[in-house]
């Protein structure tokens, strides 16, 4: 009741105070969404503008004599000579649970047909990172369900790990499959009723994307039951350069209302390379000077505000960033790249001859590095995985170096076989993330020497084999993987036992 | 193009200041500027003196209040707001008044480009757009 009385009192506050003050401009030039302003003196840099007909603007260019802001929403009513109005406030979306399940546009708004959401808070698009003194170190990890990445280049909570390729190189699958894995691995943990179980929720950011991608992740995430713990923010390819802009920093806005309220979230930035020339397409209208390949000398803060916003704070949640960039034939030293590379925790580097050769996620394990996950992984896949890294490095020089002789000792060959083995069994096919527990029942069935008399076509049907077999048949055993997180003498037994159980099965 | 713009603007900013005693634009001061220019006229007069007009313009607006009112405002009332905003924008500011019916009531206040709204009309504007 009191509240209800609270809100009366607060509106007849707002309508008794005294002369409200404004201040005011107008439209001397407007085209390709970025408008120039007479007058608003006062305005503030990103400080929110009103145009009329409900259109707002955000003041990013202050000049001597004119205001450049760029737009939001519909221009095709504005002419020049339209007043504007300042707004005293900075540019805001909801926040809140409400918004899993939904998708919005950068400013928030819901854009799936499915009614308005019901958010009892806004947070600011724009907001300064988390200091030093708040932030904890990261030793707390976030599944991908890859186990290429999750045996190799472990990602932890409160992480920034960039995911870079060429065009079609699986960037987005990666991140779709690391979302849906969020899902299952929730729903698991809150119907197990454990109090400590703290659920992972994923907003995931398209910039610059064809319509027809969105709808089809949107889908998948659907199919796979994951779109009740995500939030997708959508500013594709048609909507005007402002939007795309503005939407990873509404995103983050969104991810930082879970870290503050104590909960753990993923965001996914698809991709940064759109992001920036979005921006550098804003910064030419404005006709900002520009630098090495024509993007605007603040490029680098356009990404390192954004990205210093993931954080694992203090006594609250975390914020967990995978940014894409794309590259062109795999150069990793354009200026974008090189950027983002340069303010990320390590990168997960995907290959185009990996992608067409079938090895699918193509991660590049040599050129992928996560510089600070290790120290967030659970220590059953460091007892299974821990040597993989150096393994397959060694397949990978002894491999070209076999390619000039035949005549190779046993020692050689018996290594060669073996990382054959574990190229095979990192095939994984696209939304289908493996929870941990079987990832390391699969690298200790490989370790054991399980997959040694398998022919190489045939093992990864094998690991589908034994994948199945223990997740219709081990279910104990799977579930006690994953809550001691860690392999004793008694669990290796007992996984000893049950490989040698799906042996004489798929033998026969 | 862009930087003779600029040089323009430049110059007529320049031109602004001199027309300027204490912060108010002086016809005076204005006069030799002009009669100055039709004497040494510079190569890109016209963009000059554009650019010119609307600085001066601005600067004028900014010393000349403009009271919109719906209802009766007094001399005295008006005195009394230009007196307000001499202070404030420690200029002298003038007041006039118009009469403004859509208002309903109260008045609104425009100078340079600040406006100090109070009328039932707007207020009546805000609450519909927070309801
Ligand atoms: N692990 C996988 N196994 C099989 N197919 C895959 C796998 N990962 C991705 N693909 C397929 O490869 C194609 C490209 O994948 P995806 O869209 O994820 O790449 P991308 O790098 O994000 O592409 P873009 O540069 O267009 O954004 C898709 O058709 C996808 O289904
Ligand atoms: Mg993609």
């Amino acid at each position: 009741m009191s509240t209800v009385l609270e809100q009366i009192e607060q509106q007849i506050a707002k309508l008794s105070s005294k002369a409200v003050k404004k201040n005011t401009g107008n439209i001397r030039t407007i085209a390709d969404g970025v408008a120039k302003i007479d007058g608003l003196s006062d305005v503030m840099y990103n400080e929110m503008v009103q145009f009329p007909g409900g259109a707002i603007g955000i003041a990013l260019n202050l000049e001597e004599t004119e205001v450049g802001c760029v737009i939001l929403g519909d221009i095709s009513k504005l002419k020049e000579g339209d007043e504007v109005t300042t707004t005293g406030k900075l540019l805001s979306v909801p926040v809140g649970k409400a918004l899993l399940g939904r998708t919005v546009d950068a400013l928030g708004n819901p854009v799936d047909g499915k009614g308005p959401i019901d958010s009892k808070e806004a947070y600011p698009v724009e907001r300064i990172a988390p200091g030093i003194i708040v932030r904890k170190s990261v030793s707390q990890p976030l599944f991908t369900g890859i186990m290429a990445i999750d045996s190799m280049i472990p990602i932890g909570r409160g992480q920034r790990e960039l995911i870079i390729g060429d065009r079609g190189t699986g960037k987005t699958t990666i991140t779709i499959d690391t979302i849906i894995n969020q899902a299952k691995i929730n729903k698991v943990g809150l119907a197990s009723g454990d109090k400590a179980f703290r659920p992972v929720y994923s907003i995931y950011v398209a910039i610059g994307q064809k319509n027809s991608n969105i709808v089809r992740t949107i889908a998948a995430l659907e199919a796979a039951g994951a779109l009740e713990f995500t939030v997708i923010v959508s500013a594709p390819a048609a909507d005007n350069p402002a939007n795309q802009y503005l939407a990873p920093y509404s995103g983050a806005a969104i991810g930082e209302w879970f870290m503050e309220n104590g909960m753990d979230a993923l965001i996914v930035y698809d991709d940064l390379s759109k992001h920036a020339v979005a921006y550098r397409q804003i910064s030419l209208i404005l006709k900002r000077p520009s630098g090495r390949e024509a993007y605007p000398g603040d490029v680098f803060y356009l990404h390192s505000r954004l990205l210093e916003r993931a954080a694992r704070l203090e006594g609250k949640g975390s914020l967990t960033a995978l940014p894409i960039i794309e590259t062109l034939a795999g150069d990793v030293s354009a200026y974008i790249p090189t950027n983002v590379i340069s303010i990320t925790d390590g990168q997960i580097f995907l290959e185009t001859d990996l992608f067409n050769q079938g090895i699918r996620p193509a991660v590049s394990v040599g050129l992928s590095v996560s510089r600070v996950g290790s120290a967030a992984q659970i220590k059953a896949t460091k007892q299974v995985g821990g040597k993989l890294k150096g393994e397959l490095a060694q397949f990978r020089e002894l491999a070209a170096f076999a390619q000039f002789g035949s005549d190779l000792d046993a020692k050689t060959k018996a290594q060669l076989e073996r990382g054959g083995r574990i190229v095979e069994l990192f095939k994984q096919p696209a939304f289908a993330p493996l929870p941990i527990e079987l990832q390391v029942s699969v690298l200790f069935a490989m370790q054991k020497g399980f997959f040694d008399p398998i022919e190489l076509k045939k093992v990864v049907e094998a690991a589908s084999s034994l994948k199945a077999f223990f997740t219709t048949r081990k279910d104990a055993l799977l579930a006690e993987i994953r809550t001691k997180a860690a392999l004793d003498k008694d669990l290796e037994a007992k996984l000893q036992a049950a490989c040698e159980e799906w042996k004489s099965s798929f033998a026969a | 193009m862009a930087s003779s713009a600029k040089v323009a603007q430049q110059f007529a900013r320049q031109l602004v200041t001199l027309s300027l005693v204490d912060g108010s634009v002086s016809a005076e001061r204005v006069g030799g500027v002009l009669a100055y220019l039709e004497k040494h006229a510079p190569a890109n007069a016209i963009a000059v003196l554009k650019a010119y007009h609307r600085l001066i313009a601005t600067e004028v607006a900014k010393g000349e209040a403009v009271v919109e009112h719906a209802g009766p405002v007094s001399e005295a009332e008006l005195a009394s707001i230009a007196a307000a905003l001499s202070k404030h924008y420690r200029r002298t500011v003038t007041a006039t008044a118009r009469e403004r019916p859509e208002l309903i009531a109260g008045l609104r206040v425009h100078v340079g480009d600040d406006i100090y709204e109070s009328s039932v009309a707007a207020q009546l504007a805000a609450l519909e757009a927070s309801v």
